[in-house]
C-alpha cells in the first residue's frame, strides 16, 4: 500500500491546495490592506477629507496571491531539499560562501580602500561608506559579546556614547589630538564596560538583556541630565575636527598653522576632509577585525565562545567565568568607545539623540542577521540594514515596512543568520601548524 | 576515623548537605586513593551526584570537609571556587547529562580544557596576539596532548567535526578526554557509562583502568572517583566502592565485600529480611559480580 489517506480526509490535488492556499493569503491581504493602504486622510486646511486608493489595494491583494504562490513553490523545493541532509540546512551554502570568500574578501578591502578615487565617489557616497563603515565596526565590537561570549547586550550604544563624549569633552576641554583621545576613550569606554560586567555577572539571556538595557538607557538620562558636563538635550557643538597629522582641513587655518591642501600644495578642497575621515574609520575597522579574528584564536577567545556554548562545564574545566566575561564586555566596549570617538569627530556635533535605544537594536540586528560571531556576516548585515535603508530613502513612506519584511523572511530562511558558517579556530594540520 | 594513609588523595569527612528540609547526603565519609578506581553507587537518588557537586564546588556543603592531598598540601575542596577546584586542586568532572560545547569541534574542545595553562603562556593574551615564540610552543605542546588523548578515544579522524555532531558513545569519551586534558589528579566520572551498549561499556572500563594506571601522557597514577548504575562496569574495574542509600553511607569496601553485604542488597531489593530471595534475583546478583576484576 502507498501512503494512505486517512479515511474521510479528502486530499486536494496540488493545484487546488496551491491556489486555496494562496487565495487565503490574499483574502487575509485584502482584510488587512483595506484599512492600512485603501483610504488616506487629506488635510485641505480646515476640513480633513478622505481619498479613496482602492486601486492600491488591488494591486496588494493579487501582489500577495501570486507572491505566496512563488513562495509556497520555492519553499517546498527547500524542504524537500532539507529533508534529504537534515541537520546540514545552508552548510552548502556556507561551502560555496568560503570558496568565494577566498576571492570575495580581498576584492571588497581593494574595493574599500580605492573607494574613494573612483569616478561615481563624490562627497555624498563617500560620507556614506564612512556612515556604513561606523556600523561595521559596532557590529564587530558587539558581535564580541553577544557572537562569541553569547552575553546578549541590548545596551551596548552606551559605549558608544561614552566614547563620543569622551572624545568631545577631552578634546574641547585638554585640546587633546584626536590620536589621543582615541585610545583614552576606548579605555575609558572598557572601563565601563568592566563596571556594567560586574552586577551582572550571575545573569544570562533575557535578564542580562534587561540589565543592560537598563544601563544603556541610565547613560543616555545622565547625558541629558548633567547639563553642565555634557550641555544637556543641546549636546556638544564644535567638537574639533581631526587634522591630518597636525594638518588642519581648513581653508583659512590659524596663525602659524600650515592648512593640509598648503602643504600637500592643493587647490582646497572639503572633500579631502572626508576622504580622510574614510581612511581613519577603515584603518581602525581594519583593525578591530584583525584583533578580533587573532583573539578568537587565543585561549580568551576560544574560551568565550565556550562559555557561550556551556558555561557549567567551563567552570568544571577550570576556566574562571568572571574574568572571561568581563574581558568580553571590556574589550566590546573598546571598540564601541573607539567608533563612538570616530562618530565624534566626524559629526562636530554631539547630542543624546544619537544614542538612543534604536540604536543599540540596529547594531544587535546586525550582529544576528548576520550570523553570531560571523565577521563577514556582520559586513553583509551592515549593507542591508544601514545601507539600503540610506539608499531607499525616496521610500521613506515605506521604508520601515520594508525592513520589517525582510527581517521576517531573512529569519524564517536562515534562522541562523545570513552567513552563519564556523570555521574551528584550530586544527590538528599535517605537521601541527596549530593555529596559524 | 583513621590517620592519614598512604596514598590517600581525597578525604571526604562527615558530609552534610542539606535542601531546605530534604537532607541529601548525611553525615557521609570515604576515602579516594591515588591509582584506585573507587565506585560510589546507590539506589537513585541517594545523594551520590550531589557529593559530586559538593566535590567540584557546585554547591557548598552544610558541613563536613574535602580535603585534597596533592603533592605534599592539601586543599580544601569545601572552600574553594568551582573553576579553582578544576584550576588548582586539579579535579576533573564529567556529567550525568553531557555537557560538551557542542557547536565548537572536538579538538577545540580539548583546546579549551587547557586554558589555562595556554593563558599563562600568552601572556594573558598580549603575547600571544603577537605570536610570541613561547606561546607558538605551548600551543604546540597543548595540541600533542589533543592529539594524544584523540587517537587514545579514535577520534582523530574527527577532531574538525563539530562536537555535538557526534554519536553519544563517543560524546561520552571526548568528555571524559576533554576532562584528563586539564591535567587532573582526581577524575570524578558521573555515569559515564549510561545510555553505552555492553561493547562501549567494555571500552569505557578498559578506558578507565587505563587513566587510572597513568594513561594520560605524563604516565601518572591518578585517582578516579565513579558513580555508576551499570553492575558490570562497578563491579569489574572498582578497585573500592562506596554504597549511599537515603544520602546515608551504608557500605564501604572491596566490590566482593560490598557485594555480600546485607545492608546493599535490602537497599537494592528491599525490606523482605526473612525471606529467601527469590532464585532469579540470586542469579542475577552472582552474574553481575561473578566477573573478576582484570
Amino acid at each position: 500500500m502507498a501512503e494512505a489517506t486517512l479515511p474521510g480526509v479528502r486530499e486536494d490535488s496540488p493545484l487546488v491546495a496551491l491556489l486555496k492556499d494562496a487565495g487565503i493569503a490574499a483574502a487575509i491581504a485584502f482584510l488587512l490592506a483595506l484599512p492600512l493602504m485603501g483610504f488616506q486622510t487629506l488635510d485641505s486646511g480646515t476640513t480633513v477629507e478622505l481619498q479613496y486608493r482602492f486601486h492600491w489595494v488591488a494591486i496588494a491583494t493579487v501582489g500577495v496571491f501570486f507572491g505566496r504562490i512563488v513562495f509556497t513553490l520555492l519553499y517546498r523545493r527547500a524542504g524537500a531539499a532539507r529533508s534529504k541532509a537534515p541537520g546540514i540546512v545552508g552548510q552548502g551554502m556556507a561551502r560555496v560562501g568560503e570558496g568565494l570568500g577566498r576571492f570575495l574578501v580581498p576584492a571588497f578591502i581593494l574595493f574599500a580602500l580605492i573607494l574613494p578615487f573612483l569616478p561615481f565617489a563624490d562627497r555624498r557616497e563617500i560620507d556614506l561608506a564612512t556612515y556604513v563603515l561606523i556600523y561595521v565596526m559596532l557590529g564587530w565590537g558587539l558581535n564580541i559579546v553577544v557572537g562569541l561570549a553569547g552575553l546578549l547586550d541590548l545596551g551596548y550604544v552606551a559605549f558608544y556614547a561614552i566614547g563620543a563624549y569622551s572624545y568631545a569633552l577631552l578634546a574641547k576641554t585638554f585640546g587633546f589630538s584626536f590620536w589621543l583621545c582615541l585610545p583614552l576613550a576606548g579605555i575609558l569606554a572598557a572601563f565601563l564596560g568592566i563596571l556594567l560586567g560586574f552586577p551582572v555577572l550571575r545573569l544570562r539571556g533575557d535578564y542580562l538583556a534587561i540589565v543592560t538595557l537598563g544601563f544603556g538607557e541610565i547613560i543616555r538620562v545622565i547625558l541629558v541630565n548633567w547639563q553642565p558636563v555634557t550641555g544637556g538635550p543641546n549636546g556638544i557643538s564644535g567638537v574639533p575636527r581631526p587634522t591630518f597629522f597636525g594638518l588642519p582641513f581648513t581653508n583659512d587655518p590659524a596663525e602659524g598653522e600650515t592648512a593640509f591642501h598648503e602643504f600637500f600644495n592643493l587647490d582646497f578642497a572639503s572633500l579631502h576632509r572626508f576622504i580622510f575621515l574614510y581612511y581613519v574609520i577603515l584603518a581602525l575597522v581594519l583593525v578591530t577585525n584583525a584583533v578580533t579574528l587573532r583573539l578568537r584564536k587565543m585561549p580568551i577567545g576560544r574560551a568565550w565562545e565556550a562559555l557561550r556554548e556551556d558555561e557549567i562545564a567551563c567552570r568544571s574545566l577550570g576556566i574562571n567565568p568572571t574574568n572571561t566575561k568581563l574581558t568580553a564586555f571590556a574589550i566590546g566596549a573598546m571598540f564601541g568607545g573607539f567608533a563612538g570617538s570616530f562618530f565624534a569627530t566626524r559629526q562636530g556635533f554631539i547630542s543624546p539623540e544619537s544614542f538612543t535605544f534604536i540604536e543599540s537594536a540596529v547594531i544587535l540586528a546586525i550582529v544576528v542577521l548576520g550570523g553570531m560571531g560571523s565577521q563577514a556576516g556582520v559586513v553583509v548585515a551592515t549593507l542591508f540594514l544601514v545601507l539600503l535603508p540610506e539608499l531607499a530613502r525616496e521610500f521613506a513612506q515605506f521604508r520601515m515596512l520594508i525592513f520589517g519584511a525582510a527581517m521576517v523572511l531573512i529569519m524564517v530562511w536562515r534562522p541562523q543568520g545570513l552567513l552563519a558558517h564556523r570555521a574551528p579556530t584550530v586544527s590538528l594540520g599535517p605537521g601541527s601548524g596549530g593555529a596559524r | 576515623m583513621s590517620g592519614l594513609a598512604e596514598g590517600t588523595l581525597l578525604q571526604v569527612e562527615h558530609l552534610s548537605m542539606r535542601f531546605g528540609g530534604l537532607l541529601a547526603v548525611d553525615d557521609v565519609s570515604f576515602e579516594a586513593r591515588t591509582g584506585e578506581i573507587t565506585g560510589v553507587i546507590g539506589p537513585n537518588g541517594a545523594g551520590k551526584t550531589t557529593v559530586f557537586n559538593c566535590l567540584t564546588g557546585f554547591y557548598k556543603p552544610t558541613h563536613g570537609r574535602l580535603s585534597l592531598h596533592r603533592e605534599g598540601e592539601i586543599y580544601l575542596l569545601e572552600q574553594m571556587e568551582g573553576h579553582k577546584i578544576a584550576q588548582d586542586a586539579r579535579v576533573a568532572r564529567t556529567f550525568q547529562n553531557i555537557r560538551l560545547f557542542p557547536r565548537m569541534s572536538v579538538l577545540e574542545n580539548l583546546m579549551v580544557a587547557q586554558h589555562n595553562r595556554l593563558m599563562v603562556a600568552s601572556g594573558y593574551t598580549f603575547l600571544g596576539l603577537f605570536g610570541a615564540p613561547s606561546y607558538l610552543r605551548a600551543e604546540r605542546e597543548a595540541l600533542d596532548l589533543c592529539r594524544y588523548w584523540l587517537d587514545r578515544i579514535g577520534l582523530a579522524e574527527f577532531a574538525d567535526d563539530q562536537a555535538g555532531s557526534l554519536p553519544y558513545g563517543d560524546q561520552r569519551r571526548l568528555e571524559i578526554a576533554r576532562a584528563m586534558c586539564t591535567r587532573p589528579v582526581l577524575l570524578c566520572l558521573d555515569e559515564p557509562a549510561a545510555g553505552l551498549n555492553p561493547r562501549e561499556s567494555a571500552e569505557l572500563s578498559e578506558l578507565l583502568v587505563a587513566i587510572r594506571d597513568g594513561a594520560g601522557s605524563d604516565g601518572q597514577k591518578i585517582g578516579v572517583l565513579l558513580i555508576e548504575h551499570d553492575m558490570s562496569v562497578v563491579m569489574r574495574i572498582s578497585d573500592h566502592v562506596v554504597v549511599l542509600d537515603y544520602g546515608r553511607k551504608i557500605s564501604d569496601g572491596s566490590a566482593e565485600e560490598v557485594r555480600g553485604d546485607p545492608n546493599v542488597i535490602r537497599a537494592y531489593l528491599g525490606e523482605e529480611e526473612d525471606e529467601e530471595l527469590p532464585p532469579e534475583v540470586v542469579a542475577d546478583l552472582t552474574q553481575h559480580g561473578g566477573e573478576t576484576r582484570p
